[in-house]
């Protein structure tokens, strides 16, 4: 067999996502079960997403996946008939034990949602929004991560000028960056995306798929995506789920080329089970 | 796995890859002709099929360009993936094996072109029968491509030894033949580049079922030990 130089041989070797070790990991789910009354919408979810990488949920509409997503961060805590069963590890604690502080949680795990939510407010406001909660008020503190969070959202160029502008006056795409900007802000470890450019123009999408691969060298990101193909452009590896059941999860390489599971080899390739 | 190319939700992808491999057999089916004529034209000194072969090699050629738009045209269209991803892979490699099985035919009957003299005739004896298993080789390759049987690719697959085996006796008996009358080399050269065209046209069929086992099995077994690729057959995917 022919030897590859070490480098060349790590893009076909990724990790299997069951290999990964404590360190390597962000959040570990176990036996994760989730009911909406008497339905049940996930079943028996076991995985480890990966620090440092983008990790992709996809699946068919209510297969699960946005329900999973909303779980790291207890989003579904809102919803009065939502159960939880199980557990997510985030670096080694439960985020569903009861000593946990949910608005804390969500300081370590941001999220942004399908439509760019902009507060009413400036744009600078609106970076800093986070940390005025948190009662940051030094203005050269908060001045300066302004601008770092806007660099790495990279949206610093083009607003830089016009920081106390209303956000509403943004473009679609930028206001996503905005929001993304928003959520960084505060640093979390994990950044959660929900279909995050379906509102979008192709190009802000691809901005923002640029913007993703760039923050992943800072965060662990797991996105929801209904595109295929974006999620074979952005992550590193990606989960398949299907009616609430998490069917195949493997480094994205291989999931979109040899998946094992025929389930995913039929959605993957736009055929009917 | 399953390998229905027409099951898709829409409808005009699965009438693309019908049609692409649709393309694919057919370009197949007039190699096929040409080297089975071509054997003809050797053992007959036909000439005239001769430059039929080589004037048909055009529509070989054609076809290789027609396809490999049609793989262009889906990739840029659709972003295929998994089975439907190889296929594409596999095909476009599988019609430059094709396309360059058809130079070697021509190439081979040359042979058939030059004058051979009634005691020369000898010379060509063996290599009907090295064309006969070269044939046999080609058809069932192409079989296991038109029935995506990824076992019988691998028959295919292990073929190739047998022409090798073949290749070399042809070899050592020309060589004879040389020593005997040097005077006969020119001819005996001619016969000897025919073999060694049948010969790499058995390499190509080769390729060719690695190409068909990677479709069907999803693993490149390309540079790859029989006991390997024996446990890549074995895999349930």
């Amino acid at each position: 067999m022919i030897s590859l130089s070490p480098e060349v041989a790590k893009i076909n070797n990724a990790i299997s996502p069951l290999e990964l070790t404590p360190e390597q990991t962000a959040l570990e789910m176990k036996e994760l079960n989730l009911y909406y009354g008497k339905k049940q919408a996930l079943y028996n979810i076991d995985m480890k997403i990966p620090k440092g990488k983008v990790t992709a949920f996809i699946g068919p509409s209510g297969c699960g996946k946005s329900t999973l997503l909303r779980c790291i961060n207890r989003m579904n805590d809102l919803v009065d008939i939502c159960r939880v069963e199980g557990q997510i590890l985030l670096e080694g604690k439960n985020i569903y034990d009861k000593d946990v502080d949910v608005a804390s949680l969500r300081q370590n795990v941001g999220m942004v949602f399908q439509r760019p939510n902009p507060f009413p407010k400036s744009i600078y406001e609106n970076v800093v929004y986070g940390l005025r909660i948190q009662g940051v008020n030094d203005k050269r503190r908060l001045d300066e991560i302004v601008e770092t969070s806007l660099r790495k959202a990279a949206l610093w160029e083009e607003v830089k000028d016009r920081l106390n502008d209303s956000a509403f006056g943004l473009s679609g795409g930028q206001q996503q960056r905005l929001v993304i900007a928003r959520a960084i802000a505060i640093e979390p470890k994990v950044l959660l995306l929900d279909e995050p450019t379906s509102a979008l123009d192709p190009i802000s999408t691809l901005t923002i798929e640029e913007l993703i691969n760039d923050l992943k060298e800072t965060y662990t990101v797991v996105i929801v995506t209904h595109n295929m193909q974006q999620a074979a452009r952005v992550s590193n590896y990606a989960a398949f789920m299907f009616m609430g059941e998490l069917i195949e999860y493997s480094d994205t390489n291989q999931l979109f080329t040899t998946p094992t599971k025929k389930k995913t080899e039929d959605y993957i390739t736009g055929r009917y089970g | 796995m399953d390998l229905k190319i027409d099951k898709h939700i829409s409808g005009q992808f699965n009438k693309e890859l019908e049609d692409m491999l649709s393309h694919v057999l057919d370009m197949g089916g007039i190699v096929e002709q040409q080297i089975s004529q071509a054997l003809d034209a050797i053992s007959n000194f036909d000439s005239k099929l001769a430059q039929k072969i080589i004037a048909e090699d055009e529509r070989i050629n054609a076809y290789e360009l027609l396809i490999d738009e049609e793989c262009a045209r889906v990739i840029a269209k659709r972003q295929p993936a998994a089975v439907d991803l190889r296929m594409i892979l596999a095909i476009a490699k599988i019609i430059a094996d094709l396309e360059r099985i058809g130079d070697e035919t021509c190439r081979m009957v040359k042979a058939a072109q030059e004058h051979f003299k009634k005691d020369e005739r000898q010379f060509l004896v063996d290599l009907d029968h090295m064309g006969q298993q070269v044939l046999n080789m080609f058809k069932a390759v192409l079989d296991s491509l038109a029935r995506m049987d990824s076992a019988a690719a691998y028959e295919v697959y292990k073929m190739d030894s047998k022409i090798d085996k073949s290749y070399e006796a042809i070899t050592r008996q020309l060589m004879t033949y040389m020593m005997e009358d040097p005077r006969a080399i020119p001819r005996i050269m001619d016969v000897m580049w025919a073999t060694r065209s049948l010969e790499r046209i058995g390499d190509r069929c080769q390729n060719i079922s690695e190409h068909v086992i990677y479709l069907i099995k999803g693993k490149d077994v390309r540079h790859t030990a029989s006991d390997k690729i024996e446990a890549v057959l074995a895999s349930r995917n």
